[in-house]
């Protein structure tokens, strides 16, 4: 595939002259002043040149893993700066400072689903250039693949969400419950525990997380997105999805599952008080319920996330993000070894799986490390063991479309009409269809329905 | 001497600094804004990821973002939103106006503080500090209303919109107030005495002199009242996160805003911002117009 | 705008007497007028002053207490404690940010109030052709949310470089339609044309009768349009939310409620939030307490004529 870069012809000079006033404006940053692509061998550094890269990022833990980087590389400096979640505004800072040309960061945490965006607007570094293709074989191998467009490399995989069921297993044992293997047993357990505590429910279905219900249609086998040569396409309202959203129209309806917002203080109050007992969530969920529910230390166990009657055992995958190089970047090389090293080293990554940043991409990371131990929190147990087989058990052949966080917005919205009383989720990935489909158009991209 | 010529002169040395930055800030960007909302993106290469150029599209942005539903009701909605709470927040200004100006009132000085105290807390704070006063479980007034049997979701589909309503109009009653306040001090006393002369009661001086003469206020804080709550941004996109019924096209401004730096469609949120533009100047305009010409007839 | 009566130039414009001496001379308000307007008074100040009062009790207390503990009152007295996790967090960049926004809203409303100032006297007291064209236009300015104008404005800094700079909050705050417009009101009113022309006769130049005299006479309307611009850019949120990435850039409304958007993965981001905006909110506060007889007396001076 070829080079990616901005081609507007009519402002070119006009950009042109910008960058060359706003290095004048702004100040010159580190190293030389030339504009330009940075030599492909060096990356731009000459040897025993001193630099300093940004990096934005908001995973907890991550700060650790930085400084331990600037105490062995007292030569290639890494500044990280925390920014909101990327959902929550971070995305909007890091398109904001790059269209404004001055302000982005060298390095930036990506999520899977937002990579086909920032390629489309150019925003990322062909790392290929600069050797990632000799990385490749440390990581797994689909996460690998979520950074690769034909042959060029635009993000080191990091951590992915395999998931599970977090549940409350003293709330479960004196309801006599068993944590539910089906979506049958699911909705059994929902019933059983509104009838034992009128206050309490088995989770809550957040109406505006709908990345959480892509991750149960994943699970269902519903691929939503894919390419067919020059089109991009489109099938969010096939059979799987709508079994999903069936299911869920369900347990609403019959008010088995409450319908607050997830990651809020109404939600982590309902943890801590026992009135939602239970979670679908990927493995990084365990320090959510932690640092907010704290006060029900011990009592919570995992189990694996309830199944489809009649399909063999499938889990999901919830979240997951990368380090991508950012256009702009004047050291991309440097960039890359940090974001590899970031992600493979096994001194790093014991420090990031510390502040619960997911379940790691480098392969092999599990044996040994410190994720292979019991935690307290969940009574002792060794909650990973869960995770570890739910993540062999993900189909790794799902991809994203580049305007994904607009595909759920439009899922949000129809989610909230019908938490409203007007339609169904049924309605709703009906409608996220049609509006997906026209994203991409207004994009100016070729787009067809169906797999 | 003085001619003409120096005072020109004189004149254009006043007023060059504010001209200049007012043409730089005001005029230049919705300038800006028009010129970038009648362009479009053409991409090239597979899958479109060969690269991009930007073209001239005409009206097209402009009919898109029309034909978008989730835009379109944000517009209806802060025009629902206005048509209830200008009048309510107005109306609040004035009576507390008038309260303050009654010849029962004690305390005056610290009422008044108390009512404007809210206008130094930034809109983003209010709706921090009132998101917690909402979100059931940790508010209150929820518990409180629970305890006394009433189940009440005040961030729910049906009331988030006036849950907002009532953080504006807590932050902004007591500046309007002050408006109207101001206004009603610089009333004429011997009005007061020729009214006493006729016999008039406390309600009858409120209704033919007071009313009549805080008239001018009342139309400056309707319109900037207007102004402001067409741009409703803020407050929505603070409570978003704990309300299962704002989404990122809640008000105009959001929804411009979420195509510029979530979906990366600078040109449609640019059409998206000069129509709330017009529309803001359209509805200001309109009104000035309607009590204008109702004040002439007088 | 319709004009008023003569304006009353003997009435003193500090709060009457409340026994009301100047309308009912000799017979005061009956009591259940008066119980009735102080109780509606009392009422609605509890309405105000309630999330305030939320606000100060919310301050002393942990964030397990916030959630766990009624809200109207205090649990586990910490606002010591909290404070000093407000000031220390993060390198002490709460202080930063205070100073951030003291500089946005203090530079910004001083230049803006020059520069009404200059406008609106030239507007008041100057002949010029297009003189009405040109205050039209500055009026039409007043309505224009200010909103739609971030976005363009942002892409423009952009082009130039200078987004994500202190500039790009400073610049397009000192711009204030609405204070040229009070300053033309009273300048116009309030501006005598004789002392103009004994001045001038005196020989003294335009400049200097404009800095000698006249900002002395406007200066209460000067007062009234810095606190409503200061006002005004401490608590604009979208115009520093669109051009600023850089947290040291930051005002008070943007470090807070990036604060909040983390809370949820570092917990002790609430009580800190809720600290934090407790102190934010206090200085304001009370410089509005005292100042509102300014305001009050600014805005009597005229400005809602004409």
């Amino acid at each position: 595939m070829r080079q990616l870069r901005d081609l507007r012809r009519g402002r070119r000079v006009l950009l042109g002259a910008g960058l060359v006033l706003a290095v004048a404006l702004a100040g010159c940053g580190s190293g030389s002043g030339k504009s330009g692509d940075p030599d492909a061998a060096t990356g731009g550094r000459k040897p025993g040149e001193k630099i300093e890269m940004t990096f934005w990022s908001w995973v907890p833990g991550v700060d650790k893993a930085v400084a331990l980087w600037n105490s062995k590389n007292p030569e290639v400096q890494v500044k990280l700066e925390k920014i909101p979640a990327g959902s929550s505004g971070g995305y909007a800072k890091m398109l904001a400072a790059l269209k404004a040309g001055s302000g982005a960061p060298d390095l930036a945490q990506v999520e899977y689903q937002e990579i086909p965006g920032f390629l489309l607007e150019g925003n990322l570094v062909d790392l290929s250039k600069y050797g990632a293709k000799d990385d490749a074989g440390k990581f797994v191998d689909w996460q690998w693949q979520q950074g690769v467009f034909g042959d060029a490399v635009y993000a080191i995989p990091q951590a992915s969400g395999p998931m599970g069921f977090f549940y409350r297993q003293d709330l479960f044992a004196k309801w006599g419950i068993q944590p539910p293997k089906t979506w049958t047993d699911f909705r059994q357990a929902a019933q059983t525990i509104r009838a034992k505590d009128p206050k309490a429910y088995i989770s809550t279905f957040p109406p505006g997380n709908s990345a959480w219900f892509t991750a149960l249609a994943w699970q269902a086998g519903a691929k939503w997105f894919g390419t067919e040569g020059d089109t991009w396409t489109v099938d969010i309202n096939n059979a799987e999805t709508r079994k999903v959203a069936e299911y869920w129209d369900g347990m609403v309806a019959d008010k088995l599952v409450k319908t607050e917002p997830d990651f809020a203080n109404g939600w982590y109050k309902d943890l801590q008080q026992g009135a939602v007992v239970g979670w679908v969530s990927a493995q990084w969920g365990d320090s959510i319920l932690s640092g907010n529910a704290p006060k029900t230390a011990g009592k919570w166990r995992v189990a694996p996330m309830p199944q489809w009657e009649g399909a063999p055992f499938t889990s999901s995958n919830w979240g997951g993000s990368s380090t991508a190089v950012l256009k702009g970047a004047k050291y991309p090389k440097d960039a890359k070894d940090f974001a590899v090293w970031l992600n493979t080293d096994p001194e790093s990554i014991a420090l990031l799986i510390e502040g619960g940043y997911g379940w790691p991409a480098a392969k092999d990371a599990l044996a040994g490390s410190t994720l292979d131990k019991p935690y307290d929190f969940f009574g002792g147990q060794k909650i990973n063991d869960v995770f570890a087989e739910a993540d062999k058990a993900i189909d790794k052949d799902w991809s994203w479309i580049p305007t994904t966080s607009a595909a759920y917005q439009h899922l949000n919205d129809g989610f909230q009409k019908a938490i409203a009383g007007q339609g169904t989720f049924v309605a709703a990935v009906e409608a996220a269809q049609a509006e997906t489909e026209a994203d991409l158009k207004a994009k100016g991209l070729k787009v067809k329905a169906g797999s | 001497m003085r001619t003409s010529r120096t005072d020109r002169r004189a004149a254009a040395g006043f007023l060059m600094p504010f001209v200049v930055l007012f043409a730089a800030f005001f005029v230049l960007p919705i300038g800006y804004a028009i010129y970038q909302s009648l362009l479009s993106v053409e991409r090239a290469g597979p899958l479109g990821l060969g690269g991009s150029r930007t073209v001239f599209a005409g009206l097209s942005n402009y009919t898109e973002a029309f034909a978008d539903s989730a835009f379109t009701d944000s517009i209806l909605r802060v025009l629902l939103f206005a048509a209830v709470q200008v009048p309510a927040m107005i109306g609040l200004a004035t009576l507390l106006a008038l309260l303050l100006d009654a010849a029962a009132a004690r305390a005056v000085p610290f009422f008044r503080s108390a009512y404007f105290l809210p206008y130094g807390v930034p809109g983003v704070i209010a709706s921090i500090l009132w998101g917690f006063l909402y979100v059931p479980g940790v508010s209150p007034i929820v518990d409180l209303l629970g305890s006394a049997g009433l189940d009440v979701d005040l961030l729910g589909s049906g009331s988030v919109l006036w849950a907002i309503a009532n953080i504006v109009t807590w932050e902004f009653a007591g500046y309007n107030m002050l408006v109207v306040v101001a206004q009603l001090k610089s009333i004429n006393s011997d009005l007061y005495a020729a009214a006493q002369i006729d016999g008039a009661n406390a309600w009858q001086v409120v209704r033919y002199v007071k009313l009549p003469l805080i008239r001018p206020a009342i139309v400056l804080t309707t319109v900037f009242t207007i102004i402001g709550t067409l741009q409703l941004f803020a407050e929505p996109l603070v409570l978003r996160p704990v309300s299962t019924a704002i989404n990122t096209s809640y008000t105009p401004n959001l929804a411009a805003y979420t195509e510029a730096f979530v979906n990366n469609n600078y040109s449609l949120a640019a059409a998206q911002s000069v129509i709330l533009a017009v529309a803001a100047c359209v509805l200001s305009f309109g009104f000035l117009r309607l009590v204008g010409r109702k004040g002439d007839d007088r | 705008m319709t004009t008023l009566v003569d304006r009353p130039a003997d009435r003193p414009t500090e709060p009457s007497p409340p026994d009301g001496g100047r309308r009912r001379p000799g017979r005061g308000p009956r009591a259940g007028w008066k119980i009735l307007v102080v109780g509606l008074l009392t009422a609605f100040a509890l309405y105000f002053l309630l999330p305030v009062y939320w606000l100060v009790i919310a301050a002393t207390k942990s964030t397990g207490d916030l959630f766990g503990t009624f809200g109207l009152w205090f649990a586990d007295f910490r606002l010591v404690d909290n404070l000093t996790g407000v000031l220390t967090y993060d390198d002490g960049i709460y202080l930063r940010w205070m100073l951030n926004s003291v500089l946005y809203a203090g530079v910004g409303a001083a230049v803006a109030t020059l520069l009404a100032a200059m406008a609106g006297y030239a507007l008041a007291k100057y002949r010029f052709r297009g003189r009405e064209a040109v205050f039209n236009v500055i009026l039409a300015g007043v309505l224009i949310p200010g909103t739609a104008l971030a976005l363009p404005l942002f892409l423009t800094f952009s082009k130039i470089g200078l987004a994500d700079t202190y500039w790009a909050v400073l610049l397009p705050s000192v711009v204030s339609p609405f204070g040229v417009y009070l300053c033309r009101m009273y300048a116009a009113t309030t501006v005598p044309d004789e002392l103009l022309e004994s001045a001038r006769i005196d020989g003294a130049g335009e400049r200097r009768i404009f800095t000698a005299l006249v900002l002395r006479i406007m200066s209460p309307a000067l007062v009234t349009v810095f606190l409503f611009q200061f006002v005004g850019i401490w608590n604009n949120y979208f115009l520093p939310l669109v051009m600023l990435s850089d947290p040291k850039l930051y005002p008070i409304t943007l470090g807070l409620t990036s604060w909040q958007s983390f809370a949820d993965r570092q917990p002790e981001l609430y009580q800190l939030t809720v600290g934090g905006a407790f102190l934010s909110v206090l200085p304001l506060m009370a410089a509005i307490v005292v100042l509102q007889r300014f305001w009050r007396g600014g805005l009597t001076e005229g400005s809602l004529k004409g």
